[in-house]
């Protein structure tokens, strides 16, 4: 099931990489938690488009994105504008990504989701073992902390929990000072979800970064998939 | 499993590029072959003599079969020639031998995949067992098989003991001899592999043999890269069920891998998905040299602990808060100590004395000091971290007998420090042959405990 889903966004993208919006479809599909967003097509952009967000029911703040198959992308300047609180700006961001990142196909507009652990999730093709699933402290801190551990793909509900009890930022997912333990259920399943997906050998790597913890669940904020 | 008996346990060897004399390579592993004689048989292989070292000669490999039909099969082939020579050679043992050692270096290591490739294809289709190439070989002390080019006036060989090391360096197999050999008292051996370039044979076939390989009660294994990843945690797992297996990967600070293209490929560098996948599976690794050594010998004298809570007894302050620091390191509970326990030995020792955990018996310390305490205390710890600074006039010889009565009788694992003066070394051997391990400062005495403590 998880090996058809991906299947057939490989054949859609057929020839490029995945862009952020169709992993985060493919994601969705599979049972995960993205935030509310839509595409929008470079070509279909007019004040029309963004009328799609009154009828599409986002609710502001938003955060805008360039999307492009390219990965360097959106490291590019200016290729993501965060904290969007009217149409208007809406409008001039998105207008300005795609003056901004020529590769760009379009923008991905998203409702933006605060708070929550930032944590990261991945697969990878090792030369030794395979695939393996990996877990971590994300965003900022991965760049400094290097607070990973690694499991082998495909793991189950149980190895997933146990490779994230194995990080020494474990404590923060538990919660610390009266803060609540962040979802351990949604965390496995995601983990198990990315697990599943680098195992099917179709594609090199996935990256769910940052995958965002909170008592509520884990969304996935950004995803990568590497063919 | 049975298929390497021919490699451990030979019948009869065969030496392709003997020599004369011991300044050669193929002298020194012929000088160390005949002592196997004659329980086993051994044909050197040398164009240009007739006799070796007092032994005969064969000018070809087919001469040591001449007219045999059926040609029956020899057990070992040991290959010291030049590499470009060697898949000729390989060639002509097809059928002939069940193993074969290549001792040459100059293939995969040296660019030369080709010459490699000929090798591991000729010894798959006669189905020729290989080891190497760019290898020492095998030494096992139980039958005094020693295939090592090295001679043992320059590198000598552990006594026979518990511990199999199974490597794929060869230099670090001479570092490991010489720390077994030199370390007060010595660690024995039983097998030793170096597998080299691990055409075929690799670690996790020797890892199958050694589960069967009765001599052996611990292994340890110095790892730079494993062909097959998942082989490799099966067969480890299962050597892991049967005995203790400690493991030291190498590389530690290789980069990230994969195109890396993503975050998840910038970090996973070989070392970090290694360390992870033994964590996953709770085999044991050493953090360095020191500590694959020190563990080998806690390892092949006792018994698992049955849990974490450990006291350090000790007649120096300052050792002891040592010991502790690293108890904590290594997550150890150093639990405290019962009340009424505490008040009784508060109530028949010296005022001086500082009963907790650490015990500090003081420099006033008497051996039977120690035996009062331990009696006292055994239900309460699942280890005990022993250290005597021999210097003060209290540490005696009889100490060792102290000590080794309480762990004959209590079989609880135990680890040893002391000085390096002549008591001390008295007492470390004493010790050692109880089966507790005495190590060379109050922190790998610890480290060397941590490594009896089976991972979830």
């Amino acid at each position: 099931m998880i090996k058809d889903a991906l299947k057939s966004l490989l054949d859609e993208t057929a020839g490029r990489q995945p862009m952020e919006h169709e992993v985060k479809r493919l994601l969705k599909g599979l049972g995960l938690s993205v935030p509310k967003g839509f595409f929008i097509p470079a070509g279909n952009f007019t004040t029309e488009g963004v009328r799609l967000l009154h009828r599409k029911k986002l609710r502001f703040p938003l955060v805008v994105k360039a999307a492009s198959p390219d990965i360097r992308s959106k490291s590019e300047a200016r290729a993501v504008v965060l904290g969007i609180r009217t149409e208007g700006e809406l409008e001039r961001s998105a207008r300005e990504i795609l003056k901004n990142v020529k590769k760009a196909r379009g923008v991905l507009v998203e409702e933006m989701i605060g708070g929550g652990l930032e944590t990261i999730a991945g697969g990878l093709i090792d030369a030794q073992f395979g695939p393996v699933v990996m877990f971590g402290l994300g965003g900022v801190f991965v760049e400094v902390f290097h607070d990973v551990s690694f499991a082998l793909a495909p793991a189950s509900r149980r190895e997933a929990l146990k490779l994230a009890s194995r990080i020494k930022g474990f404590g923060l997912l538990k919660g610390v000072r009266g803060r609540p333990s962040v979802d351990f259920n949604a965390l496995a399943a995601s983990l198990v979800t990315v697990s599943r997906l680098i195992a099917t050998g179709l594609i090199k790597e996935i990256d769910l970064n940052p995958l965002a913890l909170s008592p509520e669940g884990a969304f996935v904020l950004d995803a990568k998939i590497f063919v | 499993m049975k298929s390497l008996e021919p490699l451990f346990n030979p019948r009869s060897i065969v030496l392709v590029g003997a020599s004369h004399t011991g300044l050669k390579l193929g002298g020194v592993v012929l000088k160390n072959l005949l002592r196997l004689r004659p329980k086993v048989r051994v044909f050197p292989v040398n164009p240009k003599f007739r006799r070796l070292m007092g032994v005969r000669s064969y000018a070809t490999i087919d001469e040591i079969w001449g007219d045999e039909i059926p040609k029956s099969k020899n057990d070992l082939a040991i290959i010291i020639r030049p590499a470009p020579e060697t898949p000729g050679i390989l060639e002509e043992l097809k059928g002939r031998v069940k193993c074969a050692i290549i001792v040459s270096a100059g293939f995969a290591e040296a660019g030369r995949m080709d010459l490699q490739e000929a090798v591991q294809r000729i010894a798959r289709e006669g189905g020729i067992r290989l080891v190497g190439p760019n290898c020492m070989g095998v030494h096992n002390s139980s039958n005094g098989l020693d295939t090592f080019i090295l001679t043992a006036e320059r590198l000598s060989r552990p006594h026979p003991g518990g511990v199999a090391i199974v490597t794929q360096s060869g230099a670090v197999l001479s570092l490991i001899f010489e720390a077994f050999s030199l370390s007060q008292p010595p660690v024995g051996s039983s097998i030793t592999a170096h597998y080299g370039n691990a055409a075929d044979i690799d670690e996790s076939d020797i890892f199958e043999y050694l589960e069967g390989d009765d001599n052996t009660k611990a292994v340890i294994s110095y790892i730079e890269s494993v062909r097959d990843g998942r082989r490799f945690i099966r067969r480890a797992r299962a050597l892991a069920r049967r005995k203790p297996l400690l493991i030291l990967k190498a590389g530690k600070a290789a980069a990230g891998q994969a195109a890396a293209f993503s975050h998840t490929g910038r970090l996973a560098g070989s070392y970090r998905v290694f360390k992870s996948v033994l964590a996953q599976f709770g085999l044991a690794e050493a953090a360095d040299f020191e500590d694959l050594v020190d563990g080998a010998r806690a390892l092949a004298l006792q018994k698992p602990l049955k849990g974490n809570r450990v006291l350090i007894l000790t007649n120096g302050g300052g050792a002891g808060v040592l010991a502790s620091d690293e108890c904590a390191r290594q997550g150890f509970y150093e639990a405290g100590m019962p009340p009424r326990k505490l008040a009784r030995f508060k109530k028949i020792f010296p005022p001086f004395y500082v009963p907790g955990n650490p015990f500090d018996l003081t420099a006033q310390v008497k051996d039977e000091d120690y035996r009062t305490v331990l009696e006292g205390l055994k239900e309460d710890y699942d280890g005990f971290i022993i250290i005597a600074l021999s210097a003060v006039r209290g540490i005696t010889e009889g100490l060792g007998l102290v000590l080794a009565d309480f762990k004959r009788r209590s079989g609880k694992p135990m680890v040893f420090h002391t000085g390096r003066d002549a008591v001390g070394q008295k007492l470390s051997r004493t010790l050692e042959e109880a089966g507790i391990p005495a190590l060379n400062s109050p922190e790998r005495a610890v480290r060397a405990l941590r490594k009896l403590l089976k991972k979830d």
